[in-house]
């Protein structure tokens, strides 16, 4: 086996494509990875390679294949002064390296002014002169290496979000320096209090630290204004509520104080402010993130379909159209490896279509003029046109995508742990603060005098660090899952999902690849072994563009294969199989259909045992070799390597696990036994799946549904926790709450522990954050609170809280 | 008295400067990507970096 020197992929020597350049000898396992070499030496950028590094080998796209579709880039285009400015995502940058090539190859296409490729989002930003380049051309630079680029479309409600964020970063870093500057002027009072202070400086000293305060309060805290005038107007005492009730209480108390001589709270009423916009700063960026980058996943999805008009002269042409224009009745034509993009019936031409991520059907499904073709599966192989039948909402897909929204408006909001909290501490501290200010009264204080002690009950009430608990430890928990290759959206899912009790998981794509791998050879010739049978039908289907074909062609080329021999007279026979002659031997491989067609028998014993694999779910080929039956080939969607260890690690977790798959019910059970699963839904559409968990759900448990395609796409909008793989639809990816990227069952259960662990690191960060404000509550009630002793409950159980969410770390 | 009120301003005047900074590195995008300029920097080869059309 040789590596490649470009994708880094191993591959049998015999394919090697090799290239002596000036740096020596270097092989690659097509001449695809050979261009792109060539065109990284010849720009002079070998440095790419001593720089790179790649955790996974292979291409994002096979080179030379991608047909940059530069229509669908018009919407990312916009005039900048004369010059035309692009953004492209560029799909396959897994390094810094990449970002590197990326950059200098387009700097030095001719027209392009400027190139700057985003490292966290591998965005690349393009400036060219319409006139010296054009848009084919920059983005067939990109392809030229070896990379995809795709639409870099930003939704509407991220540019919001990232607007809102920049927002919080600008108020937060005011609140941060004013909130500075004041702490110099309250340690000079505090200082004041103990060592005597001049009253003309003491009054410097507090109308400065007023005008530093009124800022942080009703600038800074804007947001928190407007929440609680939102919130109160609906009688609901939520977080923002309490932030301004004790920084707006410290405020006040502090300029009364100013005139009656007393002790002021200002750096309170700022540092409340300052720490909270903090927290919520710190929680929109790790949000936006994982949402950006699920969105960008989903966006890589085409979203044009190519008409076929006819022409004046009465031939066919193809137009490029996006989706939404095609009308029912239309043509449009779908080549192999396309998603079919709308409903329709199959016109012209014949192929084989995966409907697993619309279905769950795990088998490709044969399709010949007249069949009916479902928006949203993938062509395998085969050129057809579709005459459309359904568009819009009445598609299968949009059918899907309405449960979702409504799965995701039915259920519930879930309330974070802090904001339960507050819901009930904030009338509690309201209720004390009146009972001190009457006990006061009743004692014979003045009417002002007992009213401030109320007041400075509610200043040394509001933990400032409560609006840090659950941020600080979201955004730790969300870093090291996407360091993991996991997307969280954010903290509430980290929440639900650390209270998981159940797991249900989808079976196609899910606990299975997704694909069929051959499973067995059974050799009925004593004459010819496992691999001779193999070889020789590797062989025969090597031609064929069948899934079942390409199964057996991939495990005849594992590693010290013998070369395939050479096979002649190929010929497809549709809907049965496949014949050719190889070295003189007439050889043939296909279902029962074929050999009888063909007059061959199969022996009565052979015969039964393919029969019992084909009713387990799997697809069996026969093959004959000279009008004799040789060997059985066994092609089914295996389960995954990880599986296992993963299910076991999820019952280690003490989770319930249930299978629910749109697939036939002997697939199901068989691969629910193998796993050791208890509960199996089979034969489940899109909605009776949701049922389940529905169901499920209403008996208390909490589940967390797994899975990657359309059909699992109301599951997870349902289900307490959504999980998608990382090779799921677009639909999918949206709908769920989190993603495994690295599409490794594995990091399932790491998830789930992670939640756990956050979850009760945020139990334990609320409690300090209310610990030390509670232990002070006494000293207010008594009227003996000082500032200092305020600053110090914040300072400490600030501490506190950002060095508990620091354990988080440890739990891997 | 006069000094501390001059140095209270002095002080007062060098905090918005700073803080005007950062408002400006906020609204310049200098948040967009932090990633970048770690790897940026060991870039030695700044030739063709906001080379001129027909450069």
């Amino acid at each position: 086996m040789l590596r490649c020197d470009h994708c880094l992929l191993e591959f049998p020597e015999r394919e090697a494509v090799r290239d002596a350049g000036p740096g020596g000898e270097k092989v690659f396992c097509c001449a695809g990875c050979r261009g792109i070499y060539r065109l990284i030496v010849e720009e002079g950028l070998q440095r790419f390679y001593s720089g790179r590094d790649w955790k996974e080998p292979g291409l994002p796209v096979a080179p030379g294949s991608a047909r940059v579709d530069a229509a669908s880039f018009q919407g990312a285009v916009r005039d900048a002064d004369r010059l035309r400015e692009l953004d492209v995502y560029v799909d396959g940058i897994r390094c810094a390296s990449c970002v590197w090539l990326n950059e200098r190859l387009l700097a030095r296409t001719p027209g392009v002014t400027f190139a700057r490729v985003n490292y966290a989002t591998h965005r690349a930003r393009v400036r060219f002169d319409p006139e010296r380049t054009s848009l084919e051309t920059v983005l067939g630079r990109i392809a030229a290496a070896g990379y995809a680029p795709k639409p870099y479309s930003e939704a509407e409600g991220y540019a919001a979000r990232r607007a809102e964020a920049r927002d919080l970063l600008v108020r937060f870093g005011t609140a941060a320096f004013l909130s500075s500057q004041l702490m110099i002027y309250s340690v000079a009072l505090y200082a004041g209090t103990f060592q005597g202070i001049d009253p003309s400086t003491r009054r410097l000293m507090e109308w400065v630290a007023l005008s530093l305060a009124l800022p942080v309060f009703f600038y800074s805290g804007a947001p928190f204004l407007t929440g609680a005038a939102r919130g109160l107007r609906r009688l609901r005492f939520d977080m923002d509520a309490l932030i301004v009730l004790g920084s707006g209480a410290a405020l006040g108390y502090s300029a009364w104080a100013m005139a009656a001589g007393r002790e002021v709270y200002f750096d309170t009423a700022a540092m409340i402010v300052t720490l909270v916009l903090l927290g919520r700063y710190v929680e929109a960026r790790a949000k936006g993130r994982a949402s950006e980058a699920v969105s960008r996943l989903a966006a890589l999805v085409p979203r044009v379909a190519r008409l076929v008009v006819r022409g004046a002269d009465g031939r066919d042409e193809r137009r490029t159209v996006p989706v939404a224009e095609a009308r029912p009745g239309d043509r449009l034509e779908v080549v192999p490896g396309e998603r079919v993009p709308l409903d329709g019936a199959v016109e012209s031409g014949a192929s084989e279509v995966d409907e697993s991520l619309v279905t769950g059907e795990s088998r490709p499904v044969a399709k010949g003029p007249g069949a009916a073709v479902v928006g949203g599966s993938v062509n395998l192989h085969g050129s057809f046109v579709l005459r459309v039948t359904r568009v819009g909402k009445e598609t299968v897909l949009a059918g899907i995508i309405r449960a979702v929204e409504e799965a995701q408006a039915a259920k519930p909001r879930i309330q974070a742990l802090a904001d339960r909290v507050v819901g009930v501490f904030v009338p509690a501290v309201l209720l004390l603060a009146a009972a001190t200010v009457a006990f006061h009264l009743a004692r014979g204080a003045t009417g002002p005098g007992a009213l401030m002690i109320g007041v400075s009950v509610v200043v040394i009430a509001c933990p400032c660090s409560l609006g840090l608990a659950t941020p600080i430890a979201v955004l730790l928990a969300t870093g090291m899952a996407s360091a993991r290759g996991i997307l969280v959206k954010g903290g509430d899912v980290l929440e639900e999902a650390g209270r998981a009790t159940d797991v249900v998981l989808d079976k196609t794509g899910t606990l299975t690849c997704g694909r069929p791998v051959l499973r067995e050879v059974v050799a009925l010739d004593p004459a010819l072994s496992r691999d001779g049978a193999l070889a020789l039908a590797a062989a025969v289907e090597r031609r064929s563009e069948h899934a079942f074909g390409k199964a057996v062609v991939e495990a005849a080329r594992s590693p010290g294969a013998a070369p395939l021999p050479e096979a002649e007279g190929f010929r497809a026979v549709p809907g049965r199989g496949v014949l050719a002659t190889v070295a003189g031997a007439r050889v043939a491989a296909g279902n029962r259909a074929l050999l009888a067609g063909l007059g061959v028998p199969v022996p009565g014993e052979a015969g039964a045992r393919a029969r019992r694999y084909e009713e387990a779910g799997d697809t069996v080929a026969r093959l004959a070799m000279d009008g004799r039956a040789v060997a059985l080939l066994v092609v089914s969607d295996v389960v995954r390597d990880e599986a296992p260890e993963a299910l076991r690690a999820l019952r280690d977790l003490g989770l319930g696990l249930a299978v629910a798959s749109g697939d036939n019910r002997a697939t199901t059970e068989s691969v629910a036994a193998r796993l050791g699963i208890p509960r199996a839904l089979s034969e489940a559409a899109p909605a009776r799946k949701r049922e389940i968990v529905a169901e499920m759900q209403a008996s208390g448990r909490r589940v967390v549904a797994v899975g990657d395609g359309v059909n699992d796409a109301p599951l997870l909008a349902e289900a307490s926790v959504g999980v998608a793989m990382g090779r799921g639809t677009d639909v999918t990816l949206e709908s769920a709450g989190a993603v495994l990227v690295r599409d490794d069952l594995r990091l399932l259960p790491d998830l789930l522990r992670l939640a756990r662990r956050t979850r009760s690191v945020i139990r334990q960060n609320v409690f300090w954050a209310f610990f030390y404000n509670a232990v002070a509550i006494p000293l207010a009630m008594a009227g003996l609170l000082h500032p200092i002793v305020a600053a110090a409950a914040m300072a400490a159980s600030s501490l506190f809280v950002v060095g508990n969410s620091l354990r988080i770390r440890r739990v891997w | 008295m006069w000094t501390l009120g001059f140095l209270v301003i002095l002080s007062l005047a060098l905090g918005i400067g700073a803080w005007l900074l950062f408002v400006w590195s906020v609204k310049s995008g200098q948040y967009e990507d932090p990633e970048g300029p770690k790897y940026r920097m060991l870039d030695d080869d700044d030739d063709d970096e906001g080379r001129k059309p027909g450069g």
